[in-house]
């Protein structure tokens, strides 16, 4: 039972993420594989104002802030140039492979090899239904609950949201019927690069000590969880996160846990062979 | 001294051979096939530790046992480097379902990647296997039988057969890229849902090319480890694909000089200079600065010379000089005066070999109960239409009608979600649309579908059936066996070509052509194909009117030489001169089947259309 709390901060971490990975597909089609590396440089400014006495809830916002600019850099300053040349997609991810080793190594250049950990107490221990929780990890929950819900009001509730879906949808038509695309790609990149720069200060309060590359093997999770809710369906990657989080863990618990990641593997090949546009999605949705 | 210039040299050549075979490989790959094999250093690995395990004695005996290691079959050269090349082959066989027909390439692009993520730290963990993160080591060099492996000779004989066999690959390669194959290849690059539409076998040619280009990689491995002895996971990280992607990129992807040029610029020359570099405080500032320069190298090449340093060459198949060839892109507001060529001359029944029976006007496809649901949306619901052999056929309906889907359903580009497709009297439901186009069941597209960087002949000559230098084979057997043949298909296709007036565009790559030009590529090379039945989507859709009634009396005469046209299109005018019957879809069903006189006098037709 321990393995499955264990699953559940695994899951919410990777939840906000995924929703962030997958929103970016949605509204450009781009498979933006620097994401991890934009996780971990803002993870590393939470830790440097962290470490210059900003209490780490607070740093927590230097870290969403740095997720949210990259973000929209990348794809104002390179994915959208690129992709305004009408190259194949693949073109855009082998560019997408570029800037991750620059931010991933540029990062490494500058900060060294060693790791860091942030100033951040676990709290008390927490039993209930046998698993047991940490402070630190309850707040983290809470956190993922408090940000997937402003996503689902986001995207149900408001004008910006359903503008989102209708430009993730049909670009064209939603252009053609007065959606200011341009400006509704931009949003959802800051959005989703903040829950990004948030998924990647999280992850690494969880994992305690982190360096450069340590979120170079998170794309794994990220793309499994996507592709198993539906490549561009946030929803579908709440679920996915929920999936290969907990099995992740759970398995974890009864195999090597070296090979926990085996798991997502199996599963991110096994919906691309076979079901590439999701569990609960259609093949006219890609 | 000066040996130790000599040591570092014969390292040199072999680095070099190693790094230009693999980039072979993989442009052989990316570059020509299109395939995007992001987990590319997975072969080369695996032909390093084949290598491995097959010339070392078994695990126990060996050293005292300090590694662990499975086979150990102490097997002379050259058979663990042939054994290297088959392993480097088979491996390939698991991925051929990723990079199979559906999938979007940059999706199996990324199921390649994790694949080598995960494999890497499998391997590094699963020590009884390969000997997990110390990976293999004390490798037996090949020919220490004969030369000491530490002589200086030995060194040069290693580093001379890594090149014989690296121009053996490269020769290797070029005659399967310039052959009939080889264009069939570029095809599927440039757009795969229209190879398949003109019958080639995606998964069939992905999968020969993944094979291939798996072994190729393998064998490098092979070679490499003979020369260090020693292969572990951090010597193949994920990342190392990249530095070859780097590498064609800059060299130039579909040409492979280019790719050996990329191979001695990126992953030698830049390693071996930064080799210099003095010594740091932070020992790992080195090794990051040049992973963020590899990135910058892609970004800044795929910005500035989206080509690389050598690019693609063009094919001139017409046998004109190429100062002659027309490159400068043609416009739009040309389109009105193209002028068809001779093509009264051109006789039909010849040129497409539909034989010499007469029109019977049998019904040679049709459908019945035809649905398709997308989401729980039908989009065509219960369609049972017959096509007539000699006829030319329109099909109308306002937008959304579900002509394009009906049409994607004759010719198997969508499945059907419920009821049958007869063509010639069998049943073809389930016959994937590379078959049926090989039957003679073609279509065109709606949007543009050139093959952008094949020049217009090789457009047309490409879709020619039966090629016997087109399949692997065929193009290993070389340009004697398939070279009269290849002719005589030219000057097929330059006589259709001369037909539709676009001689002296010949070899100009199709993606420079205008509007009107690329529709009648398209048309051109769809009747290559030898249909018995085409299928068009909106040929004349951004035709200019007087052409599209030019191109309209040859659809014609077609059909009275005994080819069958099913055609979709908006404009009435066309559907009034050309076609009988029409038949009018909307919202899914046919709505009615006539001439268009008949049905002008239908009040729910007119309907429809006014309505739609």
């Amino acid at each position: 039972m321990s393995s499955f709390g264990f699953g559940l901060i695994t899951a919410a971490v990777l939840a906000i993420a995924t929703v962030g990975f997958t929103m970016q597909f949605a509204v450009t089609n781009v498979l933006n594989l620097a994401y991890g590396s934009v996780m971990i440089n803002s993870a590393y400014v939470t830790y440097y104002l962290n470490i210059h006495h900003v209490t780490i809830w607070l740093a927590l916002i230097g870290g969403v802030i740095t997720g949210a600019v990259t973000s929209w850099c990348l794809n104002r300053f390179i994915f959208t140039p690129f992709q305004r040349r009408n190259l194949a997609p693949i073109t855009v991810v082998i560019v997408a492979l570029g800037v991750d080793l620059i931010g991933t190594f540029g990062l490494q250049a500058v900060v060294g090899s060693s790791y860091v950990a942030f100033h951040q107490t676990a709290g008390h221990e927490y039993h209930f239904a046998g698993m047991i929780l940490n402070g630190l990890q309850l707040i983290i929950l809470g956190l993922c609950a408090v940000v997937l819900g402003l996503i689902h009001w986001l995207l149900k509730y408001t004008r910006l949201g359903k503008a989102m879906r209708a430009t993730s949808a049909n670009p064209n038509l939603a252009r053609n019927s007065g959606v200011k695309t341009q400006f509704i790609i931009s949003t959802t990149w800051l959005i989703s690069g903040a829950l990004c720069g948030l998924a990647g200060t999280v992850f690494a309060m969880n994992t305690g000590v982190f360096e450069a590359t340590s979120a170079q093997l998170y794309i794994v999770l990220l793309l499994a969880a996507m592709f198993l809710g539906g490549p561009g369906e946030p929803y579908g990657a709440m679920f996915g996160a929920l999936i290969i989080g907990l099995s992740t863990e759970i398995s974890a618990a009864y195999i090597n846990p070296q090979y926990k990641e085996v798991i997502a593997f199996l599963v991110l090949l096994g919906m691309l062979a076979f079901r590439p546009y999701g569990i609960f999605g259609s093949e006219k949705t890609l | 001294m000066l040996t130790a210039y000599a040591f570092y040299l014969t390292t040199i050549l072999v680095y070099g051979a190693v790094d230009s075979m693999a980039c072979l490989a993989l442009n052989y790959q990316f570059g020509f096939a299109g395939v995007s094999n992001f987990g590319f250093i997975i072969f080369q690995a695996a032909g390093a530790y084949a290598a491995a395990i097959l010339s070392m004695p078994r695990a126990a005996t060996s050293n005292g046992g300090f590694q662990q290691y499975v086979l150990g079959w102490n097997l002379p050269w050259p058979l663990p480097w042939i054994g290297a090349a088959i392993v480097g082959g088979l491996i390939a066989l698991p991925f051929v379902f990723l990079v199979g027909k559906r999938l979007r390439g940059d999706f199996a692009a990324v199921g390649l990647l994790v694949s080598a993520v995960l494999l890497n730290e499998l391997v590094k963990d699963y020590v009884p296997f390969l000997n997990g993160a110390a990976g293999v080591s004390i490798v037996p060099a090949p020919f220490q039988s004969k030369w000491n492996p530490q002589g200086l000779g030995y060194q040069f004989v290693y580093g001379g057969v890594a090149i014989v066999i690296t121009i053996g690959v490269y020769y290797l390669l070029r005659r399967v890229t310039e052959s009939p194959y080889g264009r069939s290849l570029r095809a599927m690059r440039d757009n795969d849902i229209v190879a398949d539409s003109l019958g080639k076998n995606l998964r069939r040619q992905r999968a020969g090319v993944l094979v291939l280009g798996g072994a190729m990689a393998a064998l490098s491995g092979a070679i490499l480890v003979g020369f260090i002895s020693l292969w572990a996971p951090g010597a193949w990280g994920y990342a190392e694909t990249i530095v070859l992607f780097a590498a064609i990129i800059v060299g130039g992807a579909g040409n492979h000089k280019g790719a050996i040029l990329g191979a001695i610029l990126v992953p030698l020359a830049f390693e071996e200079i930064t080799r210099f570099i003095p010594p740091v405080a932070n020992p790992t500032l080195i090794p990051a600065l040049q992973w963020v320069a590899i990135g910058l190298l892609i970004i800044l090449f795929l910005w500035f010379r989206p080509n690389g340093i050598l690019p693609e060459r063009r094919r001139f198949l017409s046998g004109a000089a190429p100062a002659d060839v027309v490159s400068e892109p043609a416009t739009n507001e040309g389109d009105a005066l193209i002028k068809l060529g001779n093509v009264d001359q051109l006789n039909f029944r010849e040129l497409l070999r539909l034989g010499d029976t007469a029109n019977d006007h049998r019904v040679i496809l049709s459908t019945k109960g035809l649905t398709k649901t997308f989401n729980g949306v039908t989009v065509v619901s219960d369609v049972s239409i017959e096509i007539q052999q000699g006829r030319l056929t329109g099909m109308i309906g306002p937008n959304g009608a579900g002509k394009s889907t009906t049409l994607a359903m004759l010719a198997g580009t969508l499945p059907a979600s419920s009821g049958t497709v007869t063509y010639d009297g069998q049943d073809i439901t389930n016959l994937s649309s590379f078959k049926r186009a090989q039957a003679g069941l073609v279509r065109t597209f709606q949007l543009a579908s050139e093959f952008k960087k094949l020049t217009v002949l090789e457009n047309l000559v490409s879709a020619i059936p039966k090629q016997s230098g087109d399949s692997f084979v065929g193009s290993l057997r070389g340009k004697r066996y398939w070279g009269s043949e290849d002719k005589a298909n030219i000057e097929r296709a330059q006589e259709v070509l001369e037909g539709f007036g676009l001689t002296q565009y010949a070899d100009t790559y199709a993606g420079g052509l205008s509007g009107g030009q690329r529709r009648l590529v398209e048309i051109m090379r769809a009747l290559l194909a030898e249909p018995k039945v085409l299928l068009l989507d909106e040929p004349m859709a951004g035709v200019h009117p007087n052409l599209a009634h030019k191109i309209g009396d040859q659809l014609t005469k077609m059909c009275e030489s005994g080819m069958t046209i099913l055609m979709v299109e908006h404009e009435l005018s066309i559907m009034d001169a050309f076609c009988d019957p029409v038949i009018v879809l909307a919202e899914g069903t046919v709505l009615a089947t006539g001439t268009m006189a008949e049905l002008r006098k239908r009040p729910e037709v007119v309907e429809a259309y006014l309505v739609g």
